[in-house]
């Protein structure tokens, strides 16, 4: 839970960032496109049932911190997406806590019965 | 009757105490989008904007606004009372007598998610603006989804066990084979 609120603040942040620090161009615009993705893929993952959406957080950290390597960043926009898409990257590998079972999840929908009595 | 919880399932997610909350945020989702839509119709002579100034009003009259030949928050509404009417009907044990209409339900509030969170790209990246209420109104699309995925996942489980077991999953998927 707190990975996922953690990633949710950070891309609010990341959605501020170009107002607050000043700078603009493609950097602003690359974070504003970045974040709004973050915080709604983070949001939809707080549900236990839908906690693999947080994978997708790792592919928008990896490409926030290309980008901004990549893109002509100012310094401290640069210093600041790389260290969000760190913390963003790293936060989805912490699954948290699942209290409720599911019948097997999603992946029930492709096991075969064979496979199902393995386990 | 005990409450019918699918197998292998610690509650039942077609519950009312899973259904009415989401049926709660997708009709204030449609009071929002419903009166972003009557003020760019022109119903309202001006929008309720407490924090960005001139941003709703230029966001609600902006090109990708009107690409549509009606306001993009009508869609915005329609699409609200569509997940606040399937997220309704049915009985608490829908996941298996009427998997069509959680399949819909899913189906209805995905895709509104997804064009809410390209509108809130839009917004500061074409217009350098923001809109209040266009945010809320995002913001209870994305809260929705989470909540409401846990019974198509429950229906589909159950489709599965169905089609497993070589029962028609044409007749289970129309509630014709619940028990």
């Amino acid at each position: 839970m707190w990975a996922r609120i953690l990633a949710i603040v950070l891309g609010l942040w990341l959605e501020a960032a170009p107002a607050v620090l000043g700078y603009g161009g493609l950097a602003a615009n690359g974070d504003r496109v970045v974040a709004p993705l973050i915080v709604g893929f983070a949001v939809v993952a707080v549900a236990e049932v839908m906690r693999p959406l947080r994978w997708v957080t790792l592919v928008l950290g990896i490409w926030l911190i290309i980008q901004a390597w990549t893109f002509g960043y100012p310094p401290v926009a640069a210093l600041n997406a790389s260290g969000v898409g760190v913390v963003v990257a790293i936060c989805a590998f912490v699954r948290g806590v699942i209290r409720q079972r599911y019948g097997g999840g999603w992946s029930a929908l492709v096991r075969t019965p064979v496979q199902q009595a393995e386990e | 009757m005990g409450e019918p919880i699918p197998p292998g399932w610690t509650y039942n997610p077609s519950s009312w105490g899973q259904r009415l909350p989401l049926v709660g945020l997708a009709l204030l989702g449609f009071l929002i989008a419903g009166y972003l839509a009557l003020y760019q119709w022109g119903v309202f002579p001006t929008v309720w904007e407490p924090f960005f100034g001139a941003g709703s009003r230029r966001i609600l009259h902006s090109g990708v606004s009107r690409l549509l030949p009606f306001p993009d928050a009508a869609l915005g509404a329609l699409s609200y009372l569509a997940d606040a009417v399937t997220g309704a009907i049915g009985p608490r044990d829908r996941w298996r007598t009427m998997p069509w209409i959680t399949v819909i339900f899913g189906v209805a509030v995905g895709p509104l998610s997804a064009v809410s969170i390209l509108l809130v790209i839009l917004q500061p990246v074409l217009y350098q603006a923001w809109c209040t209420l266009c945010l809320a109104s995002a913001v209870i699309s994305i809260l929705m989804i989470g909540p409401a995925m846990d019974e198509v996942l429950a229906s589909l489980q159950f489709l599965r066990r169905r089609q497993l077991s070589n029962r028609s999953l044409w007749r289970a998927f129309w509630g014709l084979d619940p028990a």
